[in-house]
Protein backbone atom coordinates (compact mmCIF):
# COMPACT_ATOMS: atom_id res chain seq x y z
CA UNK A 1 0.00 0.00 0.00
CA UNK A 2 1.06 3.12 -0.82
CA UNK A 3 0.16 5.82 1.69
CA UNK A 4 1.85 6.74 4.76
CA UNK A 5 0.82 6.21 8.04
CA UNK A 6 0.28 10.13 8.69
CA UNK A 7 -2.53 10.01 5.56
CA UNK A 8 -3.73 7.33 6.93
CA UNK A 9 -4.33 8.34 10.07
CA UNK A 10 -5.69 11.70 8.56
CA UNK A 11 -8.35 9.62 6.32
CA UNK A 12 -9.68 7.45 9.36
CA UNK A 13 -10.13 10.88 11.64
CA UNK A 14 -12.11 12.26 8.89
CA UNK A 15 -14.25 9.41 8.58
CA UNK A 16 -14.40 8.88 12.03
CA UNK A 17 -15.42 12.57 12.60
CA UNK A 18 -18.15 12.60 10.30
CA UNK A 19 -20.22 9.01 10.98
CA UNK A 20 -18.77 8.13 13.96
CA UNK A 21 -17.75 4.15 14.77
CA UNK A 22 -20.47 2.98 13.02
CA UNK A 23 -17.90 3.64 9.31
CA UNK A 24 -15.22 1.41 7.79
CA UNK A 25 -12.82 3.08 5.29
CA UNK A 26 -10.66 1.01 3.18
CA UNK A 27 -8.37 2.42 0.39
CA UNK A 28 -8.75 0.67 -2.98
CA UNK A 29 -7.46 0.99 -6.58
CA UNK A 30 -4.16 1.96 -7.77
CA UNK A 31 -2.58 3.05 -4.67
CA UNK A 32 -2.52 -0.68 -3.74
CA UNK A 33 0.02 -1.25 -6.28
CA UNK A 34 3.80 -1.00 -4.77
CA UNK A 35 4.77 -0.67 -7.91
CA UNK A 36 2.83 1.92 -9.16
CA UNK A 37 3.77 5.72 -8.67
CA UNK A 38 1.35 8.70 -7.43
CA UNK A 39 -2.24 8.44 -9.12
CA UNK A 40 -5.32 9.50 -6.94
CA UNK A 41 -6.52 8.04 -3.74
CA UNK A 42 -9.42 5.79 -3.94
CA UNK A 43 -11.81 5.28 -1.04
CA UNK A 44 -14.45 3.40 0.02
CA UNK A 45 -16.60 4.32 3.16
CA UNK A 46 -19.02 1.39 4.57
CA UNK A 47 -21.37 3.09 6.99
CA UNK A 48 -23.76 1.00 9.06
CA UNK A 49 -27.49 2.89 8.75
CA UNK A 50 -28.59 5.26 6.03
CA UNK A 51 -26.96 7.96 5.34
CA UNK A 52 -29.00 10.86 3.80
CA UNK A 53 -27.81 11.61 0.27
CA UNK A 54 -24.57 9.42 0.15
CA UNK A 55 -22.93 10.88 -2.66
CA UNK A 56 -22.86 14.52 -1.48
CA UNK A 57 -21.14 13.36 1.80
CA UNK A 58 -18.90 11.19 -0.13
CA UNK A 59 -17.82 14.57 -2.43
CA UNK A 60 -17.92 16.83 0.92
CA UNK A 61 -15.97 14.37 2.64
CA UNK A 62 -13.30 13.91 -0.78
CA UNK A 63 -13.06 17.55 -0.75
CA UNK A 64 -11.81 18.09 2.45
CA UNK A 65 -9.88 15.69 2.89
CA UNK A 66 -8.05 16.69 -0.09
CA UNK A 67 -7.45 20.42 1.70
CA UNK A 68 -5.47 18.08 4.54
CA UNK A 69 -3.61 15.87 2.01
CA UNK A 70 -2.12 18.44 0.31
CA UNK A 71 -4.39 18.85 -2.78
CA UNK A 72 -3.75 15.05 -3.53
CA UNK A 73 -6.45 14.16 -5.98
CA UNK A 74 -9.72 11.89 -3.29
CA UNK A 75 -11.88 9.92 -4.55
CA UNK A 76 -14.47 8.52 -2.49
CA UNK A 77 -17.19 5.87 -3.15
CA UNK A 78 -19.41 5.49 0.01
CA UNK A 79 -21.81 2.33 0.58
CA UNK A 80 -24.89 2.45 3.16
CA UNK A 81 -27.40 -0.18 4.04
CA UNK A 82 -29.90 1.61 2.21
CA UNK A 83 -28.70 1.95 -1.31
CA UNK A 84 -27.48 -0.85 -4.04
CA UNK A 85 -24.54 -2.55 -3.89
CA UNK A 86 -22.83 -1.75 -7.15
CA UNK A 87 -19.54 -3.69 -8.59
CA UNK A 88 -17.46 -1.00 -7.20
CA UNK A 89 -18.45 -1.88 -3.62
CA UNK A 90 -17.34 -5.38 -3.99
CA UNK A 91 -13.87 -4.91 -5.87
CA UNK A 92 -13.36 -2.52 -2.49
CA UNK A 93 -14.59 -4.28 0.03
CA UNK A 94 -13.00 -8.31 -1.16
CA UNK A 95 -9.75 -6.00 -2.20
CA UNK A 96 -9.52 -2.88 -0.53
CA UNK A 97 -7.12 -2.38 2.91
CA UNK A 98 -8.91 -1.55 5.79
CA UNK A 99 -7.78 1.94 7.50
CA UNK A 100 -7.32 2.16 11.12
CA UNK B 1 -18.00 53.70 -6.06
CA UNK B 2 -15.55 53.66 -4.17
CA UNK B 3 -12.19 55.07 -4.17
CA UNK B 4 -10.37 51.82 -4.52
CA UNK B 5 -12.27 50.24 -7.49
CA UNK B 6 -12.59 54.05 -9.31
CA UNK B 7 -8.75 53.71 -9.12
CA UNK B 8 -8.44 49.77 -10.10
CA UNK B 9 -11.20 50.81 -12.52
CA UNK B 10 -8.86 53.41 -14.21
CA UNK B 11 -5.57 50.86 -14.50
CA UNK B 12 -8.09 48.60 -16.37
CA UNK B 13 -7.35 48.45 -20.51
CA UNK B 14 -10.43 48.68 -22.72
CA UNK B 15 -9.67 45.26 -23.23
CA UNK B 16 -10.21 44.19 -20.08
CA UNK B 17 -13.44 45.64 -19.18
CA UNK B 18 -15.00 44.16 -22.60
CA UNK B 19 -13.62 41.26 -21.43
CA UNK B 20 -15.36 41.75 -18.17
CA UNK B 21 -18.17 42.79 -19.38
CA UNK B 22 -18.55 39.98 -21.96
CA UNK B 23 -17.96 37.65 -19.19
CA UNK B 24 -20.47 39.20 -16.67
CA UNK B 25 -23.39 39.20 -20.00
CA UNK B 26 -21.99 35.39 -21.32
CA UNK B 27 -22.85 34.01 -16.82
CA UNK B 28 -26.55 35.86 -17.11
CA UNK B 29 -26.95 34.41 -20.22
CA UNK B 30 -25.78 30.69 -19.85
CA UNK B 31 -27.57 31.10 -15.95
CA UNK B 32 -31.11 31.85 -17.77
CA UNK B 33 -30.63 28.80 -19.88
CA UNK B 34 -29.72 26.29 -16.86
CA UNK B 35 -32.59 28.10 -14.65
CA UNK B 36 -35.24 26.88 -17.90
CA UNK B 37 -33.81 23.40 -18.28
CA UNK B 38 -33.38 23.15 -14.48
CA UNK B 39 -37.51 23.63 -14.46
CA UNK B 40 -38.50 21.43 -17.16
CA UNK B 41 -36.59 18.91 -15.79
CA UNK B 42 -37.42 19.04 -12.45
CA UNK B 43 -40.95 20.28 -12.78
CA UNK B 44 -42.12 16.82 -11.56
CA UNK B 45 -40.40 15.04 -9.27
CA UNK B 46 -38.88 11.72 -10.33
CA UNK B 47 -37.86 8.71 -8.38
CA UNK B 48 -34.77 5.83 -9.68
CA UNK B 49 -36.76 4.12 -11.02
CA UNK B 50 -38.84 6.74 -13.12
CA UNK B 51 -35.22 7.97 -13.85
CA UNK B 52 -34.45 4.32 -16.03
CA UNK B 53 -38.14 4.58 -18.38
CA UNK B 54 -38.23 8.12 -18.27
CA UNK B 55 -34.60 8.05 -19.96
CA UNK B 56 -36.10 5.75 -22.89
CA UNK B 57 -38.03 8.93 -23.72
CA UNK B 58 -35.97 11.35 -26.15
CA UNK B 59 -37.26 14.30 -24.72
CA UNK B 60 -36.54 13.76 -21.22
CA UNK B 61 -33.04 12.22 -21.94
CA UNK B 62 -32.11 15.41 -24.04
CA UNK B 63 -33.03 17.53 -20.60
CA UNK B 64 -31.03 15.62 -19.00
CA UNK B 65 -28.01 15.92 -21.28
CA UNK B 66 -29.11 19.54 -21.12
CA UNK B 67 -29.45 20.35 -17.64
CA UNK B 68 -25.71 18.31 -16.89
CA UNK B 69 -24.28 20.41 -19.67
CA UNK B 70 -25.30 23.69 -18.61
CA UNK B 71 -24.79 23.77 -15.25
CA UNK B 72 -20.90 22.08 -16.23
CA UNK B 73 -20.70 25.14 -18.43
CA UNK B 74 -21.78 27.98 -15.90
CA UNK B 75 -20.21 26.20 -13.16
CA UNK B 76 -16.58 26.23 -15.15
CA UNK B 77 -17.25 30.00 -16.50
CA UNK B 78 -17.63 31.50 -13.47
CA UNK B 79 -14.88 29.31 -11.16
CA UNK B 80 -12.23 29.14 -14.08
CA UNK B 81 -12.55 31.96 -16.10
CA UNK B 82 -14.58 34.95 -14.54
CA UNK B 83 -13.05 34.50 -11.32
CA UNK B 84 -9.44 34.63 -12.11
CA UNK B 85 -10.19 37.97 -14.44
CA UNK B 86 -12.11 39.71 -11.74
CA UNK B 87 -9.31 38.29 -9.28
CA UNK B 88 -6.75 40.61 -11.37
CA UNK B 89 -9.03 43.38 -12.02
CA UNK B 90 -8.99 43.47 -8.50
CA UNK B 91 -5.27 42.98 -7.91
CA UNK B 92 -5.87 40.48 -5.55
CA UNK B 93 -3.60 37.80 -7.12
CA UNK B 94 -4.52 34.99 -9.00
CA UNK B 95 -3.06 31.33 -8.25
CA UNK B 96 -4.58 27.95 -8.13
CA UNK B 97 -8.24 26.82 -8.81
CA UNK B 98 -8.66 26.15 -4.65
CA UNK B 99 -6.07 29.42 -3.84
CA UNK B 100 -9.25 31.36 -6.29
CA UNK B 101 -12.14 29.42 -4.31
CA UNK B 102 -10.66 29.88 -1.02
CA UNK B 103 -10.36 33.90 -1.92
CA UNK B 104 -13.57 34.16 -3.54
CA UNK B 105 -14.83 32.69 -0.48
CA UNK B 106 -13.61 35.53 1.91
CA UNK B 107 -14.56 38.04 -0.41
CA UNK B 108 -17.75 37.00 -0.37
CA UNK B 109 -17.94 36.22 -3.85
CA UNK B 110 -18.98 32.61 -3.47
CA UNK B 111 -20.65 30.63 0.07
CA UNK B 112 -18.28 28.19 0.40
CA UNK B 113 -15.40 27.28 -1.44
CA UNK B 114 -15.87 22.93 -0.19
CA UNK B 115 -18.83 23.01 -1.44
CA UNK B 116 -17.99 24.55 -4.79
CA UNK B 117 -15.86 21.66 -5.38
CA UNK B 118 -17.75 19.36 -3.62
CA UNK B 119 -20.36 19.89 -6.62
CA UNK B 120 -17.55 19.90 -8.93
CA UNK B 121 -16.76 16.07 -7.98
CA UNK B 122 -20.29 14.99 -8.05
CA UNK B 123 -20.63 16.21 -11.40
CA UNK B 124 -18.51 13.58 -12.80
CA UNK B 125 -21.61 10.93 -11.10
CA UNK B 126 -24.33 12.83 -13.92
CA UNK B 127 -23.42 10.53 -16.61
CA UNK B 128 -25.98 7.78 -17.87
CA UNK B 129 -24.45 5.63 -19.69
CA UNK B 130 -24.93 2.62 -17.43
CA UNK B 131 -28.08 2.28 -16.51
CA UNK B 132 -27.45 0.08 -13.05
CA UNK B 133 -25.73 3.19 -11.54
CA UNK B 134 -29.18 5.02 -11.81
CA UNK B 135 -29.93 5.62 -8.41
CA UNK B 136 -26.44 7.05 -8.45
CA UNK B 137 -27.10 8.84 -11.36
CA UNK B 138 -30.44 10.41 -9.81
CA UNK B 139 -28.93 11.19 -6.46
CA UNK B 140 -26.28 13.30 -8.54
CA UNK B 141 -28.96 14.81 -10.53
CA UNK B 142 -30.90 16.03 -7.54
CA UNK B 143 -28.11 17.27 -5.55
CA UNK B 144 -27.11 19.61 -9.01
CA UNK B 145 -30.65 20.60 -8.78
CA UNK B 146 -30.04 21.63 -5.03
CA UNK B 147 -27.16 23.45 -6.24
CA UNK B 148 -28.22 25.52 -8.93
CA UNK B 149 -29.46 28.36 -6.32
CA UNK B 150 -25.64 27.93 -5.33
CA UNK B 151 -24.67 28.84 -8.86
CA UNK B 152 -27.49 31.80 -9.36
CA UNK B 153 -26.25 33.50 -6.31
CA UNK B 154 -22.45 33.77 -7.25
CA UNK B 155 -23.93 35.09 -10.68
CA UNK B 156 -25.27 37.92 -8.54
CA UNK B 157 -22.42 38.60 -6.59
CA UNK B 158 -20.60 38.63 -9.29
CA UNK B 159 -22.70 40.85 -11.53
CA UNK B 160 -22.70 43.36 -8.50
CA UNK B 161 -18.75 43.78 -8.01
CA UNK B 162 -18.05 43.40 -11.68
CA UNK B 163 -20.47 46.07 -12.85
CA UNK B 164 -19.01 49.24 -11.38
CA UNK B 165 -15.32 47.98 -12.73
CA UNK B 166 -17.57 47.94 -16.20
CA UNK B 167 -19.75 50.45 -16.25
Amino acid sequence: MRLSQQSQTIIHQAVLRRFGDRAQVRLFGSRLDDSAKGGDIDLHVRVQGEVDNPIWEASLLAVQLQRQLDGRKVDIRLLDEMHDVLPVDEVALSQGILLA
Amino acid sequence: MTTRTHSLKNKLSTGDRERLSGLLKTAQAELMHLQQTDQRLFDSPFSPEDLVLRLREIDFSERVDAFVARFGRLQDLLGDKFLPAWLKAMEEGVGAVLENLDRAEKLGLIEGADDWLAVRKLRNLMVHEYIDRAETLHMALYSAHEHVAMLAQAVERFRVRTLPLVD
